[in-house]
């Protein structure tokens, strides 16, 4: 049943009152389809972090925090080929007890960088002699996986609260808050521009790039708008710029434990550096 | 024309469509109701093919909507032609230089030349009253201004099925007059609307049939606007209608 407009008489365009016999042109539009989905992984990634109900090794974020750090420098100072397996082995340990989808993804990434690394080396292989690559790869296998596994471990507002442990500077802490806020909403938009431009794709588009530019522009506009909004929500809501973050930190057995690895690790770093 | 058999969808593990049964006539005027976070816009997004239904099935003219015939760009293209979109966030719609161009964008891609484009762009400007925008920037438009520009670039594509989110949300009451009026001329020109909204007010005048969605995302009653109207019980067991904001 249609409904009756008071100005039913008032005229619509002939063309509109018509079917559309419109049989598409061959076009290839992969890069919006690619991009469409390559977005949907990242807020999917986004959302299932910010989601996570509890950490799945159950070590407070800050101990987590200042474990991962100490890891890295550790890593990156030690020239002795038995801590970095020792630390390999640890952080495959800890890989192990995750869901097979997350291990594939965190090794991929991992020999991605080690290997990326090998190629980068290369040239060096051959211009000086006994060279070998390998402890630097190694390096960066871990440490890598030592970041990847603290990511994917731990929520990433977690994460920015517990840099305030290692004494980094609130500001930054607001920072790195709100870029995670805003990768999640401007993403969303972002998705939803693309969709809207697949939608109206109904058939050859000699001109893509201009339109994505303006998809690209749009949300540049709209990034500006956001930023100059919360900049006015803040000083109306007496934001100073000083940003406090209060965490409450539990202290468990799994704290307990997580630390006393890493002392571990370290008193063996020190002992192998004096030998 | 449009026929949904026990679709079910969901989010990351959170269902947001429940078993939807639902079949729209070609020239049917309708109406999704609902709470916020009901399905309204998931609906909106699955009958326009941007997600594909978890289970159960979708039929256009008694062709099955797949995932697999929506990678099929021919297809795709065809099946995007025909129902048109009007996405509750008009800026994520828009992304030309001019109203101009935003609004031939579509009729350009279906090949035609550019006096047909022109003739297009300037019926749609007119229809929206908009005559006189042609050169303006969309980015820098106001929110009715856009929200009628964005309806007028799925206008261009004469679509037979439009779909609307939320099209009066956030609009001046003379902006919402405008564009109810034009829907129900749209709808007497023989577009099949359907409408997501929770502006009661305006239910009646654009619908002629309602499709009520309750909080756990499922249809609660798909009857009559008037009769959907009138039960005010069920209103408020849809979170539609509030006891102390309601009373007479």
């Amino acid at each position: 049943m249609t409904l009756r407009s008071e100005q039913h008489g008032k005229s619509m365009p002939r063309w509109m009152l018509a079917d559309e016999d419109y049989v598409p042109a061959t076009d290839k539009d992969s890069f919006v389809n690619r991009s469409i989905l390559g977005l949907m992984e990242v807020l999917s990634l986004v959302r299932s972090q910010s989601s996570r109900a509890a950490d799945r090794f159950s070590a407070s974020a800050p101990v987590k925090v200042l474990g991962t750090l100490l890891l890295v420098v550790l890593t990156a100072m030690t020239r002795s080929e038995i801590f970095l397996i020792t630390v390999i082995t640890y952080l495959l340990l800890q890989l192990s007890v995750m869901r097979a989808g997350e291990i594939s993804s965190v090794l991929k990434l991992s020999f991605g960088a080690a290997a990326f690394t090998a190629i980068l080396l290369l040239p060096a292989v051959f211009l000086i002699e006994g060279y070998s690559p390998v402890r630097i790869c190694a390096k960066l296998f871990a440490t890598v996986m030592a970041v990847n596994l603290l990511s994917r471990t731990t929520r990433w507002d977690h994460i920015a609260g517990a840099l305030k442990y290692v004494r980094i500077p609130d500001l930054f802490i607001f920072v790195l808050d709100s870029t995670i806020k805003y990768i999640l909403l401007l993403g969303e938009f972002s998705l939803e521009q693309l969709q809207a431009l697949k939608l109206r794709s109904v058939g050859k588009n000699r001109s893509k790039y201009t339109a994505l530019s303006g998809v690209a522009g749009t949300l540049f506009l709209r990034s500006v708008e956001m930023a100059e909004e919360m900049h006015s929500a803040m000083e109306c809501r007496g934001f100073t710029g000083e940003y406090r973050v209060i965490q409450t930190v539990r202290f468990g057995t799994a704290d307990i434990l997580h630390l006393t690895i890493h002392i571990g690790l370290l008193v063996f770093f020190i002992f192998l550096s004096r030998g | 024309m449009i026929e949904l058999k026990d679709i079910s969808y969901s989010y990351e593990g959170e269902m947001a469509l429940r078993d939807i049964n639902l079949t729209i006539d070609r020239g049917e005027a309708i109406v999704l109701l609902g709470a916020n976070g009901s399905g309204k816009s998931t609906l909106l997004k699955l009958l326009n093919g941007i997600i594909s239904p978890d289970k159960g099935t979708y039929q256009w003219n008694g062709q099955e909507i797949t995932a697999k015939m929506l990678q099929k760009p021919a297809f795709a293209k065809q099946f995007h032609q025909k129902i048109g979109f009007v996405f509750q966030n008009s800026d994520t719609q828009l992304f030309c230089a001019t109203v101009y161009d935003e609004i031939a964008f579509g009729p350009r891609q279906m090949g035609m030349d550019e006096p047909q484009v022109k003739e297009r762009v300037e019926d749609c400007l007119a229809l929206l009253g908009l005559g006189g925008f042609e050169e303006r920037q969309p980015y820098h438009l106001s929110g009715g201004e856009k929200r009628k520009i964005a309806i007028a670039c799925v206008l261009a594509l004469n679509p037979e099925v439009l779909v609307l989110d939320e099209p009066m949300n956030g609009l001046d009451p003379r902006t919402v007059r405008f564009l109810s009026e034009l829907l129900v001329r749209l709808n007497d020109a023989g577009k099949t609307l359907i409408t997501s909204t929770h502006r009661l007010e305006l239910v009646r005048e654009i619908s002629s049939r309602a499709v009520l969605f309750q909080e756990n995302h499922s249809i609660a009653a798909d009857r009559h606007t008037s009769e959907i109207l009138g039960d005010i019980e069920l209103l408020k067991q849809t979170n539609l209608v509030d006891e102390y904001y309601h009373a007479p």
